[in-house]
């Protein structure tokens, strides 16, 4: 019997999760039921769906129109998640190895943004990159920042990088410092003993701060919303698209639920290499 | 044992969280058949009846009467604003609830037909007894006992006078090589595929096909030398974002209100022909405090108000009275002008039939993923 194995504290910890799952069900399974309902109807006058059964919205997805958009938002995405990492790495290393007393209020800086919406964040850069903005009158120049691809990678960047940060922290933080210290010991460089042991080492902090980037940053709508011009649209663009500018909410329902689908698999393949790490470790 | 009852109760849940998305289908989103005619047709009076959640486009409306309703009601005004209709339209259908809102004639009268709009017993709007006859039978509501018209409006190109100084009256100044990337056209199908059809010479709400193409490849044609697609025509000029702008006659007022040099924002009619209009105050069928509603209408239009508000957002209120402050605006710059002769003789937006629609949207889908 299953249930001899964890006694009284199995049951409990089964309850423990009843509020965990109770929401999960009635905020994310209900709704994605629901979505995927509206998938298959068709657009219904004012908005809404007529459900039934229409599965064309799903080939329509494949129409070759929608090819270069979803190239462009994994290679905004990806674009992303290097710079992230260019950047978040030696946040994080610096943080975690020498930020002695005040690392946790260094942490808690890079969380602090986090507490203001992104939406007015993305507004702010507006402000910040306009042809008569901030920056531009710092530097009596005209130069034109906002509408173009760099833009919308820069919000995208700003608006994940603390997804980053935080997993390689918690990474380097792990870490045993003695084996920077052996890796010194034994005449390597500091470059190569970043190469073959503090990078081995954490890697799979790194890789779980690049799905936590890519995830979102791919479906992403804002920074190209707002940044962007008419030449980055992404596939977040082309969703919110359906629901407030096309009235075609089972279209862009198929499109969600196909996203999710696409994203759900790099999630199980990153859950996997995870899974894999801890066994090996 | 265990096993068998843990996959019971999952199936259970999984039961639960489908009735619940079906449910939620059933009460909202989805719901298809039109609001019962009775719920709408009852008679409400202009007595506050609680706050006012007020739904409108930014900036078209003077903040400080907000304040003043407020003060003089001792109601709060809970304010939210759209940017484009299909947006107020997909707020009001995911079940939204809000007091008064301010549909474009041709949504007005979708709203309508599909009884989602609160009947409105003018007897209970006094102020707006002065209304322009042409309101007292128009396309989209018929016995004008749904709507109060709130402002008319005409779409065409707002420019930099200072910048541009070669257009040519025509809707293909859009691509004028002088803006040198500092375009924008509106992010609104109706809008952008309605000039497309008046370029190409076709009906303004035309969806034979063959026009709705030439349309498309003319907005395609545009795209390149686009900045972006954008409804907020007045802060893309004001911020020096834009040189030229697709948009609508009125905000150069206010853009002229917020910039130093006022003389260098202009807007140009289109020699293809525009599209002009009017947009309503609504009660939305579900809305909680139509009484209030009804009470900031007429507050509105209290011919000092109204004068107040025409100063602030640029755009006529076809009342006779407020017309003149407009027509004090418009002396200096007959450009901006829109009449109700125009909303008689113009082509206005219209209903494009469900199988237009359907064709005008995934058209518009093409264009901006194009």
């Amino acid at each position: 019997m299953d249930g001899d194995q964890g006694g009284l504290s199995g049951r409990f910890a089964a309850r423990a999760l009843f509020p965990g799952g109770l929401w999960l069900l009635v905020f994310f399974a209900a709704p994605f039921v629901l979505v995927v309902a509206v998938s298959f109807g068709t657009p219904a006058e004012l908005g809404g769906a007529n459900y039934g059964w229409y599965p064309e919205n799903y080939s329509r997805v494949f129409d070759p129109l929608f090819l270069p958009v979803l190239a462009r938002s994994v290679g905004y995405a990806l674009a992303t998640v290097v710079l992230c990492l260019l950047l978040g790495y030696p946040v994080a290393y610096y943080i975690a190895r020498f930020g002695g007393r005040r690392k946790q209020v260094l942490i808690a800086l890079v969380v602090l943004p986090f507490f203001v919406n992104y939406l007015i964040r993305t507004y702010a850069w507006v402000a910040l990159l306009s042809d008569e903005g901030v920056i531009n009158g710092l530097l009596g120049e005209s130069i034109r920042f906002l509408n173009t691809p760099w833009a919308v990678i820069l919000g995208l960047v700003y608006g994940y990088l603390a997804f980053m940060i935080l997993p390689v922290y918690a990474a380097l933080d792990r870490m045993d410092p003695a084996l920077i210290e052996a890796g010194k010991d034994l005449y390597g460089s500091e470059w190569r003993t970043f190469v073959h042991v503090t990078w081995p080492t954490t890697f799979q902090g790194v890789l779980a701060g690049s799905v936590l980037v890519f995830l979102p940053a791919v479906g992403d709508f804002v920074a190209a919303q707002l940044l962007g011009g008419p030449e980055t649209y992404m596939v977040g663009n082309l969703i919110q698209q359906q629901f407030f500018g096309a009235e075609d909410w089972p279209f862009g329902a198929a499109l969600t639920t196909l996203m999710m689908a696409f994203l759900l698999v790099w999630m199980v393949l990153y859950l996997r290499s995870a899974a894999k790490a801890v066994q090996t470790a | 044992m265990t096993k068998e009852q843990w996959s019971r109760r999952e199936l259970l849940q999984g039961g639960a969280g489908l009735a619940l998305g079906l449910s939620l289908a059933g009460c909202g989103v989805g719901n298809q058949e039109a609001a019962p005619k009775a719920a709408t047709e009852r008679v409400v009076k202009a007595e506050p009846d609680g706050d006012l959640v007020y739904f409108n486009w930014s900036e078209y409306l003077e903040p400080k009467l907000i304040k003043a309703f407020e003060k003089e009601y001792g109601v709060k005004v809970r304010e939210s604003n759209f940017d484009s209709m299909q947006g107020m339209m997909a707020k009001l259908r995911s079940g939204n609830r809000y007091d008064v809102i301010f549909p474009s004639s041709e949504w007005v009268d979708r709203l309508r037909k599909a009884n989602q709009l609160l009947r409105i017993d003018q007897a209970q709007i006094p102020n707006a007894a002065s209304v322009y006859d042409y309101f007292a039978a128009p396309w989209y509501d018929p016995e004008a006992d749904h709507t109060v018209p709130y402002a008319m409006y005409a779409s065409g190109i707002i420019y930099r006078a200072d910048k541009i100084t070669d257009m040519g009256g025509s809707w293909n100044d859009m691509g004028n090589p002088a803006a040198d990337g500092r375009a924008y056209l509106l992010d609104d199908f109706q809008e952008v595929i309605g000039a497309g059809n008046l370029v190409a010479g076709a009906d303004l709400n035309s969806t034979d096909p063959a026009d709705v193409e030439a349309a498309k490849e003319w907005a395609l044609g545009l795209k390149p030398k686009m900045r972006g697609f954008s409804t907020d025509d007045i802060q893309n000029m004001v911020s020096g974002n834009a040189w030229i702008h697709h948009g609508w006659n009125g905000d150069v007022v206010n853009i002229r209100n917020q910039v130093d040099k006022p003389e260098n924002y202009t807007f140009q009619k289109c020699s293809e022909g525009i599209p002009v209009g009017a947009d309503c105050f609504a009660i939305p069928a579900n809305a909680e405090h139509p009484g209030t509603a009804l009470t900031f209408i007429n507050f509105i239009l209290e011919a000092e108000n109204a004068s107040k508000n025409i100063e602030y957002m640029g755009y006529p209120m076809p009342y006779t009275g407020p017309d003149e402050t407009f027509a004090g605006l418009v002396k200096g710059d007959p450009s901006i002008n829109v009449t109700v002769e125009d909303l008689e003789n113009g082509q206005q937006f219209g209903d494009l039939g469900v199988q237009g629609r359907r064709l005008w949207d995934q058209t518009w889908t093409e264009i901006k993923a194009g």
